[in-house]
């Protein structure tokens, strides 16, 4: 149990998938210009992470291993995550409408978020248990999404400051993503 | 690699495959797409003034309420065949036009009596397909193209110096299809005989849905009147066939003018919004208190 809690707050802080691994990086940069559509692109990305994990678990070990098929590893989780995603999509399209029409196309982008897919390779690279990689994609998932609402905040909360001309846009946005980055290597060694 | 190999990953991916296919297949039974679909074929058939007399904020509103339930009779510039297409889309009885509602009107115009006019702004604010141009202090004047005749501008008007005018577009209603005693015998003759390749017969068979007609070539039509010989049956073809084209034509320019107010209106809204966000933005009396009190401090 206790290792479980360590994988976890290790993911979250220590390696932090974004800030110290730097995956996810496209969402990241852009999903986060509204607070609350970042709130939903968060919430999506958590679920899709967490079955991700679990469910590229499932099949590298059962049907992966047992037919000596590892190297399609990257193709069997590219699908499994694909339509892990349709599901999610489906899911938010019926119940929350309104939600599915802010974030739009970024759902489908999920799918190529490097994350998801870095998580499920990860896990093998490992060898985690099941229950192990469950907490590993969560502790990515709440990693991921904190950071991106951290960054929707900041962002929102810049636009209304005074930017000198040179550093406006991207430029400003990188600074700040790499201050953010600076502070969380400071977790580095933890854990 | 030995073939063997090859075959099991073929295997297991299309296996893979199938089987996320078919549960996300179940998934989206289970959880059906929401009717935002229906809501635009609705939304299509309505006339696309955005005058409101529904009740609603505009005919997009409308069509959502439609599809959740409300009466499909609210519609009067749509009028009889407005109501007639909706209840033949979702299915339910034609009803007549609710009165409470208004009185179905040929299309209309909106006119500014120019002379009269004070330069308030708020007709411009009220258009919801931005057809009024001004400024304050100065004349304003209708883009009548773009006028929808859904009278919105008439009640803010403090000078009542509009006008509500029939619309002097040509007036292009079809005449009843001539009347003919012998039915088409299929006999083709008119097929063999047409210099265009069309089918006359086809064409005939279709008088009353022009929209396949359209398909099958109607406008290509040259109204030459060999058809009209050759038939044993001596139908008027050639006079039913401008009819058509006249049919579909118009219907053609009420389907183009609807999406052109419908993209009017989308735009007015998308303006609203981001000005409201503008607005929003603005520091408030807060932000000047607070910046009162460091100023105090600082001094």
């Amino acid at each position: 149990m206790p290792e479980l809690f360590v994988i976890l707050l290790s993911t979250i802080f220590v390696n932090n998938f974004v800030m110290v691994q730097f995956l996810g990086l496209c969402p990241f940069m852009g999903a986060s210009q509204k607070f609350d559509s970042a709130v939903g692109m968060a919430a999506a990305t958590t679920f899709v992470l967490t079955l991700a994990s679990a469910a590229s678990f499932l099949v590298e070990t059962y049907l992966l291993i047992p037919f000596d098929l590892q190297y399609l590893r990257i193709i069997a989780f590219i699908v499994i995550i694909a339509s892990l995603v349709q599901f999610s999509e489906l899911v938010i399209r019926a119940t929350q409408p309104l939600l599915h029409q802010v974030l739009g196309i970024f759902i489908p982008l999920i799918t190529t978020n490097c994350a998801v897919l870095g998580v499920a390779l990860l896990n093998v690279r490992h060898s985690r248990s099941f229950i192990e990689s469950i907490m590993y994609g969560l502790g990515a998932a709440v990693g991921f999404s904190l950071l991106l609402i951290m960054f929707a905040a900041i962002r929102e909360k810049q636009e209304r400051k005074q930017v000198p001309a040179p550093f406006q846009g991207a430029a400003i946005n990188m600074i700040t993503a790499g201050l953010l980055s600076l502070a969380f290597m400071g977790f580095t060694g933890m854990g | 690699m030995d073939l063997s190999g090859i075959l099991n990953g073929t295997m297991l991916l299309i296996s893979i495959g199938f089987i996320s296919g078919g549960l996300l297949l179940l998934s989206s039974r289970r959880w059906p797409e929401d009717s935002s679909d229906i809501v635009n074929q609705v939304n299509k058939l309505l006339p696309q003034t955005q005058c409101a007399q529904c009740g609603y904020a505009g005919c997009k509103p409308y069509a959502q309420a439609i599809v959740e339930g409300e009466a499909i009779n609210k519609c009067p510039p749509g009028g009889e065949s407005t109501i007639a297409r909706l209840a033949d889309l979702l299915a339910r009885e034609i009803s007549a036009l609710d009165d409470s509602c208004g009185t179905f009107t040929p299309p209309v115009v909106a006119r500014i009596r120019e002379q009269e006019c004070i330069g308030c702004t708020l007709c411009i604010q009220a258009c919801p397909v931005d057809a009024i141009i001004g400024a304050p202090q100065v004349m304003h004047t209708v883009i009548s193209n773009e006028c929808t005749g859904c009278e919105l501008c008439l009640p803010p008007c403090p000078v009542d110096c509009i006008d509500i005018d029939p619309l002097n577009a040509p007036d292009i209603v079809p005449m009843p299809f001539p009347e003919h005693d012998l039915p088409c015998i299929h006999c083709s003759l008119c097929t063999e005989e047409c210099p265009k390749d069309l089918a006359p017969q086809q064409l005939f068979l279709f008088k009353d849905s022009v929209q396949i007609a359209d398909s099958l070539g109607l406008m290509d039509c040259i109204e030459c009147r060999i058809c009209d010989r050759v038939c044993p049956s001596e139908i008027p073809l050639t006079a039913i066939f401008q009819n058509m084209k006249q049919s579909l034509y118009r219907q053609k320019e009420e389907t183009a003018k609807a999406g052109y107010a419908e993209l009017r209106f989308k735009r007015r809204e998308n303006r609203l919004i981001t000005r409201t966000a503008a607005i929003r933005k603005r520091p408030g009396k807060a932000d000047a208190a607070a910046l009162l009190a460091n100023l105090k401090e600082g001094g």
